[in-house]
């Protein structure tokens, strides 16, 4: 019998950077001539709109995908199910060069499924379709044989035929607009071809406008419907499904650059896909190398401080007034209990120890 | 008088008496017309990051800023960490020779190695009441680079 076909999809970057284009090009063009492998491109994942035909072909993808975006794992995972596109998570065993790769492999392991190590998840888990979503960062390697490699790997383990209807059903792209995504190399010439007409880094990849967005992401993996995010959000950004479930319900209500939410987030369950800090962006554990961070020890502001400050900036900015730490900052968070303090134990020795 | 000495472990971090203190362990010192300070690394905070590799300030020359504002971010051979102003006020420049080469920061990190200068009319701790505000610290900062190891 045949092997099953993979989908696999290259979200484009925001900007114009050659290198970035030249990676997915050659990508694309590597796996059109791959037998078992579909392969698309579409704009920046966190840029398209639910109804763009971008999305929508994503949505009529039945079976396994492979996402390659610009962005962390975890924030093009909990992006695609904002947009309701869903499926176990596959686990790519890319990892990045800069890492190491056992430790990498304890992380994921002990990360399976998006499974939380303390608090239970709410949902989010539950009536997965039976298939596997992967997303790969495509920052993690310059050169395109580190995917090829992992795609041909993921296109081997996925040879089981599985059944799943129901994620076909909820939106279906006009033939036209799929006609894209099934010819990706046509959207590559049709960029190249085209007159820019200004250097709008916004310009459209495929005729569709995309403007970039900015809006906070949920890994329900992690969220435990705490409800602290809606209680500080003074912009109206999230909202209660019918169940009581969280849920990020205007996102274009959010303001642009500001990441606060997600600092008070006790489960570290909110992510910013564009931010530039890591941890904010759905990078997953301990981002960084062994280096000490002194930044506390240099005056940087508690999270909470940082987040309300962040909230009014954009509050004056709306004509409103500043509410510092008086709204919406959970009572965690306002009388922090004095934390036990390690031993003061040879303290020569273990400084020394680190020929500090 | 003489320089004060406070004692991480073995090492002596030398606190000059002729210059003032910010908590998050800047030395300030009046350069010219009042309420301008020339501001640097304490010898404690050059000890815990030991050779400076890289600076860089996110804002620019001319700048009000605001305490704890995040300006600017370092790398050493031990640490990376984000740098905040120490006080509200404007920041009138930096060290430029320090961006291309910061060894001076840990070769005369009292001298040639200063950061920026300040305009505020902030008050600041003066040597004893630093020196008061590490050993209530210590502790604490032990903790906080042991954390991070272990």
């Amino acid at each position: 019998m045949a092997a099953r076909k993979l989908t696999v999809v290259i979200s484009q970057s925001q900007g114009k950077n050659p290198a970035k284009q030249q990676l997915e090009e050659s990508l694309a063009v590597a796996l059109l001539s791959e037998g078992n492998v579909e392969v698309s491109l579409v704009p920046h994942l966190y840029d398209l709109s639910a109804d763009h035909s971008g999305m929508l072909f994503l949505r009529s993808i039945p079976g396994d995908l492979i996402v390659l975006s610009w962005l962390y794992p975890r924030g093009a995972r909990w992006i695609l199910d904002r947009q309701g596109i869903r499926g176990h998570e596959g686990i790519s065993q890319l990892t990045s060069r800069s890492e190491d790769p056992e430790d990498e492999d304890d992380h994921r392991e002990g990360n399976g499924n998006g499974k939380p190590k303390h608090e239970q998840p709410v949902s989010g888990l539950t009536d997965l379709p039976n298939r596997k979503i992967y997303c790969i960062d495509l920052r993690d390697h310059t050169d395109s044989q580190a995917y090829l490699d992992e795609i041909r790997r993921i296109a081997n383990e996925a040879t089981l035929p599985i059944v799943d209807l129901v994620s076909l059903i909820q939106a279906q792209p006009r033939a036209e607009q799929l006609e894209k995504y099934l010819h990706p190399l046509d959207i590559l010439a049709e960029q190249k071809s085209a007159t820019p007409l200004s250097d709008d880094d916004d310009a459209p990849a495929n005729g569709e406008i995309v403007r970039r967005r900015w809006y906070p992401v949920i890994d329900y993996s992690r969220c435990t419907n705490c409800m602290e995010c809606i209680d500080f959000c003074l912009f109206g950004v999230y909202g209660l499904d019918t169940q009581g479930l969280i849920l990020v319900e205007q996102q274009d209500n959010c303001k642009k650059g500001c990441p606060a939410c997600s600092r008070v987030c006790p489960a570290n369950a909110i992510v910013f896909p564009g931010h530039k800090t890591p941890a904010i962006a759905g990078a997953d554990g301990e981002v960084g190398d062994m280096k000490i961070d002194l930044s506390k020890l240099f005056g940087a502001p508690s999270a909470v401080e940082l987040a309300a400050r962040e909230r009014d900036v954009e509050l004056v900015r709306d004509g409103r007034d500043a509410v510092g730490l008086e709204i919406g900052i959970p009572r965690r968070l306002k009388d922090k209990p004095v934390k036990p303090r390690d031993e003061l134990d040879d303290l020569i020795d273990s400084l020394d120890a680190m020929e500090l | 008088m003489s320089d004060l000495t406070f004692l991480m472990g073995k090492f002596e971090a030398r606190i000059p008496t002729d210059r003032l203190y910010s908590d998050n362990h800047l030395w300030l010192q009046p350069d010219g017309e009042s309420g301008i300070y020339r501001v640097g690394f304490t010898a404690y905070s050059v000890r815990l990051l030991q050779d400076v590799y890289f600076l860089e300030w996110s804002v620019d020359p001319n700048s009000a800023v605001y305490k704890k504002q995040e300006i600017g971010e370092v790398e050493s051979s031990k640490a990376v960490s984000s740098l905040f102003a120490p006080a509200n006020g404007d920041i009138l420049d930096f060290n430029e020779r320090l961006l291309d080469d910061p060894s001076a920061i840990n070769t005369d990190g009292y001298g040639l190695g200063w950061l920026f200068r300040l305009k505020t009319d902030v008050q600041f701790l003066k040597p004893d009441e630093y020196m008061q505000h590490l050993d209530a610290g210590w502790e604490k900062t032990q903790s906080l680079i042991k954390g991070q190891y272990n």
